[in-house]
């Protein structure tokens, strides 16, 4: 089965001992895990005062590496954030941007949010929600940073109906309470987990809304993988998930 | 590839509890090389502290499992050790005559109480290996009942003479790994949340190869990948095997 990964990662988390991947072993990474191509973002962008140094290092390291979409992040509680994606925007690998509104202290509901996809639209770009990128029980104790809270997401797709939205990191009972109410959604699987994951979240949500996603490297690659190729479920809905999906969200 | 799964809920929040359910779970844990579960019960299925009423047919269900398909299953015995001694001194008594082979304790109270002597006591008596649900708390302010590993290895410390199982590596992380280090009547059990990279490596880094136990949590957890965070760990291929089986083998004397 070939892999079209919505989820990975360059750089350095400092709360786990995690491989702090580059462009290259990230990629040699995956391949060995059957990933042939991934959507990446750089890890620096999360806690540093404003993405812009990590967004370039990014397109930097993954120039000339077809494997790599590089993803950068935008930062909508900073006042350069149009900026910021127009310098992103510049590159023309840049199909898709990454949120992380509760790292960067800001709701999802809020207007700023709002005159994003605005801007997105204008420039053909998508948008992808990080809704956690880890296990709020395992957040380095002093954190206090929870997913993005169910009810805003649904507010916000709510006053985008015919928005693309890919979420990531979002937990079984998320996917299954917002994928059928908000069609144009698209999760990714990297933290939904349940004995037959994938079987049990089509019994509530249509083949075309779920994606591939690592979460590599925070995650075990191989476990992830197993999560789909391991799941008993048609090939022609498999491959959507591995491939097809996550291709037709980035309008490809 | 075989492999012992000491750590499942085959009957969980009341669900899977038909002959077909069960046939079913057994089937594809063969197909999947998985030779035998450790069935812990629906541990949660009314409350986190359950009466002896609900303590005694969660156990019966367990029974069950045992009697349908007595060379997969495994039985642990359920127990809540806040219903008192008399109360625990009966199942246990009910456990042993059944072949169970472990206590399981959850979040009717935290490792540390004093209400687990004659839980402990039993275990030692009869031999039975108890399994303690443990997580790092310090995100989540109840550790009246929920156990953390410092606790599990204050048992562990207490009872010296019973072999214990802290419930899951990924919920317990370094932290955990680290508290349950110099317990050498310890092991920890590879379930728990998502599959974060590089704990099982640093588990088998510090407490060795042979106390660490393959375990899912399911249904919680989705077999194949629970698995693969044993097979797709840097961990080579004979540790692997300890891991997946050999360690619970001989652990729980299982042929
Ligand atoms: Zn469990």
């Amino acid at each position: 089965m070939t892999l079209f990964d919505a989820n990975t990662w360059i750089g350095r988390w400092p709360f786990a001992f995690l491989p702090a991947h580059d462009a290259r072993s990230l990629v040699e990474h995956l391949h060995r895990h059957g990933i042939r191509r991934a959507l990446v973002s750089p890890l620096d962008a999360v806690f540093a005062p404003e993405p812009g140094p990590a967004n370039r290092a990014l397109l930097r390291a993954t120039r000339g590496i077809a494997a790599l979409v590089p993803v950068p992040v935008i930062n909508l509680a900073l006042a350069n954030w149009r900026e910021e994606l127009a310098a992103c925007a510049a590159d023309p690998r840049v199909i898709a941007v990454r949120v992380l509104p509760n790292y960067h202290n800001y709701r999802l509901t809020s207007r700023v949010a709002d005159e994003l996809v605005g801007e997105l639209q204008r420039r053909r770009r998508r948008l992808i929600v990080q809704v956690r990128l880890v296990d709020e029980r395992h957040e380095y104790f002093a954190l206090r940073i929870k997913g993005v809270p169910t009810k805003a997401m649904g507010t916000f797709l709510a006053r985008h109906p015919q928005l693309p939205v890919l979420a990531m990191g979002m937990y079984r009972p998320e996917i299954r309470e917002l994928l059928p109410r908000h069609p144009r959604l698209l999760a990714d699987l990297s933290l939904a987990e349940w004995e037959r994951t994938v079987a049990d979240l089509l019994a509530r949500v249509s083949p075309r809304q779920l994606v591939f996603g690592s979460h590599t490297p925070f995650l075990i690659t191989a476990a992830e993988v197993a999560k789909l190729t391991a799941a008993g479920v048609p090939a022609r809905v498999a491959t959507r998930i591995a491939t097809g999906n996550l291709q037709r969200f980035l309008g490809e | 590839m075989c492999i012992i799964d000491v750590h499942t809920h085959p009957v969980c929040f009341r669900e899977g509890r038909s002959r077909a359910a069960v046939d079913a779970l057994v089937a594809r844990g063969r197909a999947l090389g998985i030779e035998r579960m450790v069935a812990l019960g629906d541990v949660l299925a009314f409350s986190r502290s359950q009466t002896a009423a609900q303590v005694a047919l969660i156990n019966d269900e367990t029974a069950l499992l045992l009697r349908w398909h007595p060379d997969y299953f495994v039985g642990f015995c359920y127990l809540n050790p806040t219903l008192g001694e008399r109360a625990v001194g009966r199942e246990v008594a009910r456990a042993v005559g059944r072949g169970f082979r472990g206590l399981k304790l959850e979040i009717a109270n935290n490792a540390r109480a004093a209400c687990m002597r004659p839980v402990m006591a039993a275990a030692e008596v009869h031999g039975l290996v108890v399994l303690q649900h443990a997580w790092s708390m310090t995100k989540i302010k109840q550790r009246a009942f929920h156990t953390d590993p410092e606790d599990v290895a204050t048992l562990a410390r207490r009872f010296p003479n019973v072999r214990i199982i802290m419930a899951h590596l990924t919920g317990c992380g370094v932290r955990g790994v680290l508290a349950a280090k110099s317990c050498e009547n310890l092991w920890v059990d590879t379930s728990g949340a998502a599959p974060e990279t590089g704990l099982m490596e640093y588990a088998v880094e510090k407490l060795g190869a042979g106390r660490v136990l393959y375990g899912s949590d399911l249904p919680v957890r989705d077999l194949p990948v629970a698995i693969a965070r044993v097979t797709g760990s840097a961990l080579d291929a004979a540790t692997q095997r300890k891991i997946l089986r050999d360690n619970a083998r001989a652990l729980l004397q299982l042929p």
